[in-house]
């Protein structure tokens, strides 16, 4: 009996190697890429879903990975967004080469639930490029000097990321003999030094790219605005998270480590916290400027990445304390409200992109008459994103800004807060011209169905966990208690 | 167990999208639909009054009745229920939030011209939230129907508003979101700082009464709840986004703000600031009561100074709230319950005289085409039965017997006055108060009328709609235990905590 993880992997590679083949065969049938993979990804999802309900041991993967249920959670969330990209790529790509861009999607799909079951290091990085490569060539999919720019920069700084990860790596393996990533924390713990302390940062930096933390942030904006609008979602919503269970799996244990000195202001609380702060301060002032939706909205991931880290901050500060568990838990549940959320404002932006030919933000004006529905998805998801109750996106603001409002962080608390309330700024300003605007028309513009398919599940996503969040919840603690107990 | 609490919340709610669906298909329809589902909202709000009146006194304070409660969220450590109840301090603000969203149904037929289906669909969405923000017991859950209340708020002033309406939404949804995510913040704050960490009011009175929660542990929440509540209340300085946010919305939100939206201000003070953090609130009960005299004051005399009849009415706004909050902290102070009796008393006869008032402006717009003061001349001759409106409105609003405004104005001073006798300089300001709107009555309705301007009076049916916001006025000044013999246990309940 093969386990399920094993056949999803199965799947999803067979599955990327062999679509290819329908460009060489021209088949005709324009989607049928699309309609395959969208089929395996849905399977996919459902045989991790099963893999997480009854986790077995994977064999063929000895301590490489690890059945864990935190490893499940980015899984379902990194395979249902990929899926929700491709299904919006059905109306969206205007390319010859569809095989080969569903291919590649079903690619950075494998290397994501790869990495988030990874528990060696080694394996870990191998995931890692899996789930990068694709990405850089879908970035430039459009054949636009726009697009391949951004492709460009973007390959550049991912190549770096992935440089510092490796040195990182054998920075670790150096210091430890391991690249098992419990050996290595153990190892950092037990022999403090300060090698070790460069290899964290080290950690930090590499991941930092992907998880878009400021400084690490430069590439974002020109990416998410060059890429196809689709493949923007899939690195906001998608390889982020990735992103976000490494610096789980390897920073989180090391939290204990004094960075560079032993001085009691170079604690990785600290680090985390001055991060955490930055991003997403820097986000929110620099969405507030945008003029254009893609960037608006890469600013917009870019700050809701320092939300996510004050749960690193509360962890680090006091390992193993109730504050710890809360701080884990919000990050891991904004992880998945943020996905949808992200996902939805950045599928709807898609959509205008592909009716109206414009990404600007006078394309919004009136939006509310000419095409409603993706008007008040992008309503919702924007409400969501600034945390107005009952959303999803509250219910984990609320736990993440809990677990830190009383004690040493408090003030990151307040920040977190008046940044929600700053960035409503530009969320209701965005609503404001959707609503109040006048539109250059008022004619109604189609909107094709699997996109208002899309648009119903995660609308029904953020007001469902909004209004119920109970198991949703339950769910990503019995995830963090295992993981940290 | 009793569900007519969540029913309060829940019908308008649920009820919202069939209001939408029902206006979009017929219009008369969709008025009617409308009005029949806010009557039956005040059906229910009248019984929960009228079992408030009839239970409340004979129990403890601090009891709360037609509790319901279950649990929400709960995991580890942290845990959050769905918990309602009332007493003598929610009830009469439920009841008078039903009453107005009657009131301003009838008014917005006329009123409001385009978008309708959307504006009768927000309109139960805004009273779901009302009555949820009124009834929560659970300090979360109190949060969100607080923040649910701003978005239908928001599209009101920015949809349906006047010229510079874009600006005065965005002005107002960033003001009001920004003083309550501070609130919310003190309240976690306070939260996780607690021996047994609990979000339900009752619960932490309990501990409050046992003397389990430390005093030092008060302060910030305090300070960060007194940022939320007087945004909302509003309070000077807080108060700049209430003349644009009025001036801009048309008339039957102007009513649904003062009426309602303040009320949440003065309920938070007294619920939550004095509720929850007793001991800090007593400690600096002399500075909240000297910012709600200066809110007073200040109010009356911008007021003064007013040419556009409606902002007037919004400074007269700041003035009566400053009311609610110097009533609540002289019975701290002083131990005379007639402050917080007075000042639940003041929210209930404020939201009805200045909800008359506004609505008539927005009468006055429309049949005579301005609102200025100085341009609007000779409505006693002209239009006869608004200018008798108006001035009986204006009565109720100055605290003129026989309206109920009178008792709660006095009762307010006389707790002032207990405290310290040099707070009886607020004996001025209803004596600016009734200046300014005796000027105002002066130059409109007593000046003579200019040749050739034709203008149309309200129908009697119109006066009757008037009617139903100053004849419970006038009732309650001789009834007026029906609100304060329930308020009685909050007033004694909330002076014996610290």
């Amino acid at each position: 009996m093969v386990d399920y993880l094993t056949s999803a992997v199965v799947l999803l590679a067979g599955a990327s190697l062999f679509l290819p083949l329908l460009q060489v065969f021209r088949t005709g049938r324009e989607n049928l890429a699309g309609y395959i993979l969208a089929l395996v990804l849905a399977a996919a999802l459902a045989l991790i879903g099963l893999f997480t309900l009854y986790p077995s041991p994977v064999p063929w993967a000895g301590s490489l990975v690890s059945p864990d249920q935190i490893g499940g959670v980015f899984a379902l969330v990194t395979v249902g967004v990929v899926l929700a990209v491709t299904i919006a790529s059905f109306d969206f790509l205007k390319s010859a080469s569809k095989p080969v861009y569903y291919s590649l999607l079903g690619f950075t799909a494998l290397g994501m639930v790869l990495l988030a079951y990874s528990q060696d290091l080694l394996m870990l990085f191998v995931s890692w490029e899996l789930m990068s490569l694709p990405t850089y060539v879908l970035a430039g999919f459009d054949k636009k000097i726009h697009s391949n720019e951004a492709s460009v920069k973007y390959a550049i700084i991912g190549a770096m990321s992935s440089a510092v990860i490796l040195y990182a790596i054998s920075l670790s393996y150096g210091l430890t003999g391991s690249t098992q990533i419990s050996a290595v924390v153990a190892g950092f713990t037990s022999h403090p030094s300060a090698l070790a302390g460069v290899a964290t940062l080290l950690f930090v930096a590499g991941f930092g790219f992907k998880m878009s933390i400021v400084p690490f942030h430069m590439w974002i904006p020109d990416a998410y605005e060059g890429a196809p609008t689709t493949i923007s979602t899939l690195l906001a919503a998608a390889t982020k998270k990735a992103g976000f269970i490494a610096a789980i799996r390897v920073l989180l244990g090391i939290s204990t480590l004094y960075v560079v000195t032993k001085s009691p202001l170079f604690t990785m609380a600290n680090v985390f916290a001055v991060l955490a702060l930055v991003t997403m301060t820097v986000g929110n002032i620099s969405a507030l400027t945008q003029k254009s939706m893609t960037r608006l909205l890469a600013y917009s991931s870019i700050a809701q990445a320092g939300y996510m880290l004050i749960g690193f901050v509360a962890f680090a500060n006091a390992p193993g304390s109730s504050a710890a568990m809360l701080g884990l838990t919000g990050t891991v549940f904004h992880v998945i409200n943020h996905a949808v959320m992200k996902g939805a404002a950045f599928l709807a932006a898609a959509l205008v992109v592909l009716q109206l030919k414009r990404a600007d933000l006078k394309a919004y004006d009136g939006l509310g008459k000419r095409m409603p529905i993706t008007a008040f998805t992008l309503a919702i998801a924007f409400l969501g994103l600034a945390g107005v109750p009952p959303l999803s996106g509250f219910w984990s603001k609320l736990i993440l800004v809990l677990s830190v409002a009383n004690g040493p962080y408090g003030w990151l608390a307040l920040a977190a807060i008046l940044n929600s309330a700053f960035s409503l700024g530009y969320y209701a300003w965005i609503i404001k011209r959707m609503y109040m605007d006048p539109g250059e028309s008022t004619e109604r513009v189609k909107e094709p169905l699997w996109f208002v398919l899309i648009f119903a599940i995660m609308v029904g996503l953020i007001i469902g966990i909004g209004l119920f969040p109970q198991q949703v919840i339950n769910f990503v603690s019995n995830a963090v208690n295992s993981f940290v107990g | 167990m009793s569900y007519a609490l969540s029913l309060l919340i829940a019908l308008p709610l649920v009820a919202a999208p069939f209001v939408y669906l029902a206006t979009r298909a017929n219009r008369r329809l969709g008025i009617y639909f409308s009005l029949g589902l806010a009557l039956v909202v005040l059906a229910i709000a009248g019984y929960v009054f009228w079992e408030v009146y009839s239970q409340v006194p004979a129990l403890a304070p601090g009891t709360y009745i037609m509790q319901e409660k279950y649990s929400w969220i709960s995991f580890n450590s942290f845990g959050l229920n769905y918990f309602l109840g009332v007493d003598g301090l929610s009830s009469p603000l439920l009841f008078v939030s039903a009453l107005l969203t009657v009131l301003v149904i009838l008014g917005s037929r006329r009123l409001i011209d385009h978008h309708e289906a959307e504006y009768y669909a927000l309109i139960f969405m805004f009273e779901g939230a009302i009555m949820g923000v009124f009834t929560s017991l659970n300090l979360i859950l109190f949060y969100i129907f607080w923040e649910v209340v701003l978005i239908p708020m928001f599209f009101f002033i920015g949809v349906w508003g006047g010229p510079r309406r874009k600006y005065a939404a965005m002005k107002f949804i960033i003001f009001t979101f920004a003083g309550s995510t501070i609130m919310l913040l003190g309240f976690l704050y306070f939260y996780m700082g607690m021996p047994s960490p609990s979000f339900d009011i009752p619960t932490i009175d309990a501990m409050l009464q046992a003397h389990q929660i430390p005093v030092g542990l008060e302060y910030l929440p305090l300070l960060a709840s007194f940022i939320g509540f007087a945004v909302k209340l509003p309070l000077v300085p807080f108060h700049t986004w209430l003349p644009d946010a009025h001036v801009e919305a048309p008339s039957p939100i102007s009513v649904l703000l003062a009426g309602v939206l303040l009320k949440m201000g003065g309920y938070g003070f007294l619920r939550i600031s004095i509720g929850l953090f007793p001991d800090a609130s007593t400690q600096y009960a002399w500075v909240f009561l000297g910012l709600g005299l200066f809110s007073m004051f200040y109010g009356a005399v911008a007021a003064l100074l007013q040419t556009d009849l409606k902002k007037m009415i919004a400074f007269t706004s700041i003035n009566h709230m400053g009311f609610v909050l110097f009533g609540a902290y002289a019975t701290m102070i002083s131990g005379s319950y007639l402050g917080i009796q007075g000042a639940i008393f003041q929210m209930f006869a404020h939201a009805l005289a200045v909800g008359s008032l506004f609505m008539l402006s927005g009468y006055i717009q429309h049949q005579a085409g301005t609102r200025e003061i100085p341009v609007l001349k000779g409505l006693g001759t002209t239009m006869p039965r608004t200018a008798a409106i108006l001035v009986l409105g204006s009565a109720a609003a100055m605290g003129l017997p026989p309206f109920a405004s009178f008792l709660a104005e006095f009762m307010v001073i006389a707790a002032g006055i207990s405290a310290s006798i040099l707070t009886a300089v607020s004996i001025l300001v209803p004596v600016i108060t009734a200046g300014y709107f005796l000027w105002m009555i002066k130059r409109t309705v007593l000046s003579p009328a200019e040749a050739g301007h034709e203008a149309h009076d309200m129908g009697w049916s119109d006066v009757g709609a008037f009617a139903v916001y100053l004849v419970p006025l006038v009732i309650l000044i001789v009834s007026s235990y029906l609100i304060l013999s329930p308020a009685l246990p909050v007033a004694q309940f909330l002076r014996g905590l610290p």
